[in-house]
């Protein structure tokens, strides 16, 4: 037998029972799309954590600090110098190494005055790591005692005179500002006031970074003079950085980087490995809310079979006369199956519609519910289906179909074509 | 002429619970190329199972059916199937019509089986329907029909394939005695026509008149054989010797 004619007269069949083959299809329907619907939102819903984590950080930076040594022993412990900075630069899939040093200081505008760490950078790979400038420019290599300031740091300046808060009003690319770096600890003369230096601001920073919100950016090279000449007693005379960070050239390599940085004797972290964690909690959801789903589909399979069964008991005596006028069992089993798939098959599509819409309502309301609570970004997705995710769902409710079809199928097969033609 | 079924040493045993029925018991009979046959006996006889055995839709206890040189007791089930769609054509007391399907639908669906492809199964199914005079019935269900136009519907499905054996079961049970003859009429015609076998199992005594020989069983054994000396051709009744068959 022709397929298409195997095609049509398996529509044909499903047609004359309309009432019936709708209420199997809704139920496909109802199971697929509660299994899609689960399913995206653990695929929003992590999603929309990773655009969070990643706002908190470039997800391909991995941040090092000095090891802690065996039993915390300092001296023993790897020290982040130039020679180990060096190495970092020749791990493979290394873009970019930033060593940073930081003290702290203090910024003064008029009467006005911000305390704030004072990070030096190396210019040059400012923009490899993401500074994001809102205003005025990043810093370059002929900068020298120029400042780069963080989003946030507009609202840390307040006057120290005023006996009540208030916010100050200062241009940071415009006002005159003088920065004073904080002596070391030990100084043996804490009274002394420390050195103001003229600083020139050339840009802020987007407030909406938040790694980089609070603190003052200026040439390493500057910052390293600034602190050996505000540095009184020679004896810790530290070359070390505090912190350094390497940027990976992809989110994939950030894991054996990481690895082999732990490896020399350093203490890393990066935010991938709060994604990595994040995300297996999120697969544990996906799983369980895609398994609560499942259920669904599997009463709509049962559906199937029972309106399968009971089409063969009521055309028993219609599939005899087709054996008698020369339809092969195959031909028989073939069409019973295509019935079943077709049910599976239509409600795949019409529970992936549902689906959609269902995903955009859950974006538009429930995003706005929990923003309101600040729980999410406004604008993020709790809902997202992937087309991968549509695909399956299609295959998998057609395949259910011809699953569930293939008992029922297989009596009819059985079904003596004589005894058939004799009932009623 | 040549002998097209031979049938040996055919058995038949159902079991009904404890005790065994032989529907059929130790049955011999050869049927030639266009010969009619008429199968007469009483409900019980044996007469439809001998059919259905005949037929491919039974399968014997022992004994064996030869049909145009091929074993049908040998055969598997997608053989037999393969065997019916070429060689035979089946109407029925019940007339067996699909009845959501229109009588052109009917007529063309043993076609489509066999795929046939749609353009010329309809041809094939309209030019059927028109010989046995329902040429504007063709878009008809069954329900709308009389039980005498249904057995034409169904005596078009059977012979839409000019199959080379048209078995026919109690073709005419069902009918008044004028449709009777119209319709078996309208079967000898077309199997005149066609050279077809005939084999019709009844126990309508008009039918006998129509058929070469009729086969007298009864509880699963022949019991009489007779050779008719006259038949009904084209509504005419001709003398006729079963030796020049």
């Amino acid at each position: 037998m022709n397929n298409i004619d195997l095609v049509i007269m398996a529509m044909q069949n499903l047609w004359r029972r309309k009432l019936r083959t709708a209420l199997t299809i809704l139920g496909v329907m109802i199971g697929a799309s509660s299994i899609v619907v689960m399913l995206s939102l653990g695929f929003g819903i992590s999603k929309s954590l990773e655009n969070q984590l990643a706002s908190w950080g470039s997800l391909t930076v991995i941040t090092v600090y000095p090891g802690m040594g065996p039993s915390g022993n300092s001296k023993t412990a790897a020290k982040l110098d130039k020679a180990s900075v060096n190495k970092f630069k020749q791990i493979p899939n290394v873009v970019g190494v930033n060593a940073t040093k930081e003290t702290y200081g203090k910024i003064l505008i008029g009467r006005f005055e911000a305390s704030s760490p004072i990070i030096g950078v190396d210019p040059n790979i400012m923009e490899a790591f993401d500074f994001k400038i809102s205003e005025g420019r990043l810093l370059n290599e002929s900068d020298k005692l120029s400042i780069v300031y963080g989003g946030g740091m507009a609202e840390n300046f307040y006057n120290p005179k005023s006996k009540s808060y208030q916010p100050a009003k200062v241009d940071l690319l415009k006002d005159k500002a003088k920065l004073s770096v904080d002596s070391d600890s030990s100084s043996s003369n804490p009274n002394a006031k420390p050195k103001e230096y003229a600083i020139k601001a050339v840009g802020v920073l987007s407030p909406d970074d938040y790694e980089t919100s609070y603190g003052v950016y200026m040439p390493i090279k500057q910052l390293e003079k600034l602190m050996a000449e505000n540095n009184k007693d020679p004896k810790t005379k530290n070359t070390d950085y505090s912190s350094v960070k390497i940027k990976a050239d992809d989110i994939k390599s950030v894991e054996a980087i990481q690895d082999t940085v732990k490896e020399m004797g350093f203490e890393a972290y990066s935010p991938k490995e709060q994604l990595d964690s994040i995300k297996q909690q999120t697969l544990v959801m996906q799983t369980v809310l895609g398994g609560i789903g499942a259920i669904s589909l599997i009463v709509a399979a049962i559906g199937i079979t029972n309106t399968m069964i009971m089409s063969i008991y009521e055309r028993t005596k219609e599939i005899g006369i087709m054996k008698v006028i020369g339809a092969s069992i195959k031909d028989i089993r073939k069409l019973f199956l295509l019935e079943a798939g077709f049910i599976g098959l239509f409600g795949g599509v019409c529970g992936l519609i549902f689906s959609y819409i269902a995903s955009i309502i859950l974006n538009i309301v429930a995003v706005s519910f929990i923003s309101n609570l600040g729980g999410i970004q406004e604008g993020s997705t709790i809902s997202i289906i992937p087309i991968p995710l549509a695909l399956g769902a299609l295959i998998f409710s057609m395949l259910i179909g011809i699953l569930s079809g293939y008992f029922p199928a297989k009596r009819a097969m059985k079904l003596s074509a004589l005894e058939a033609i004799k009932s009623e | 002429m040549d002998n097209l079924i031979t049938i040996k040493n055919l058995k038949k045993i159902y079991k009904m619970g404890d005790e065994k029925i032989r529907a059929l018991d130790d049955v011999n009979l050869t049927i030639r190329e266009r010969e009619f046959l008429c199968l007469l006996g009483t409900s019980g006889s044996g007469k439809s199972t001998l059919l259905n055995m005949i037929a491919g839709l039974e399968k014997p206890t022992a004994g064996e059916i030869i049909i145009n040189k091929q074993k049908i007791h040998k055969m598997n089930e997608e053989q037999i199937t393969k065997f019916r769609q070429k060689y035979v054509g089946f109407i029925f007391q019940a007339y067996n019509l699909i009845p959501t399907l229109t009588a052109l639908e009917n007529v063309s669906l043993g076609l489509t089986f066999q795929g046939v492809p749609k353009k010329k199964r309809d041809q094939m199914a309209s030019e059927m329907l028109s010989l046995v005079g329902l040429g504007k019935r063709l878009h008809h269900k069954p329900t709308e029909m009389s039980g005498g136009q249904q057995q034409r519907v169904s005596i078009a499905r059977a012979f839409v394939n000019k199959p080379s054996i048209v078995f026919a079961d109690e073709p005419t049970g069902n009918l008044d005695t004028k449709t009777t003859y119209e319709i078996m009429d309208l079967m000898t015609n077309m199997a005149y026509e066609y050279k077809q076998t005939l084999i019709i199992v009844t126990h309508d005594n008009e039918i006998s008149d129509y058929v070469h020989r009729i086969i007298h069983l009864k509880d699963g054994k022949i019991i009489e054989e007779i050779m008719n000396d006259s038949v009904i051709k084209n509504g005419v009744k001709e003398e006729f010797v079963y030796e020049k068959l």
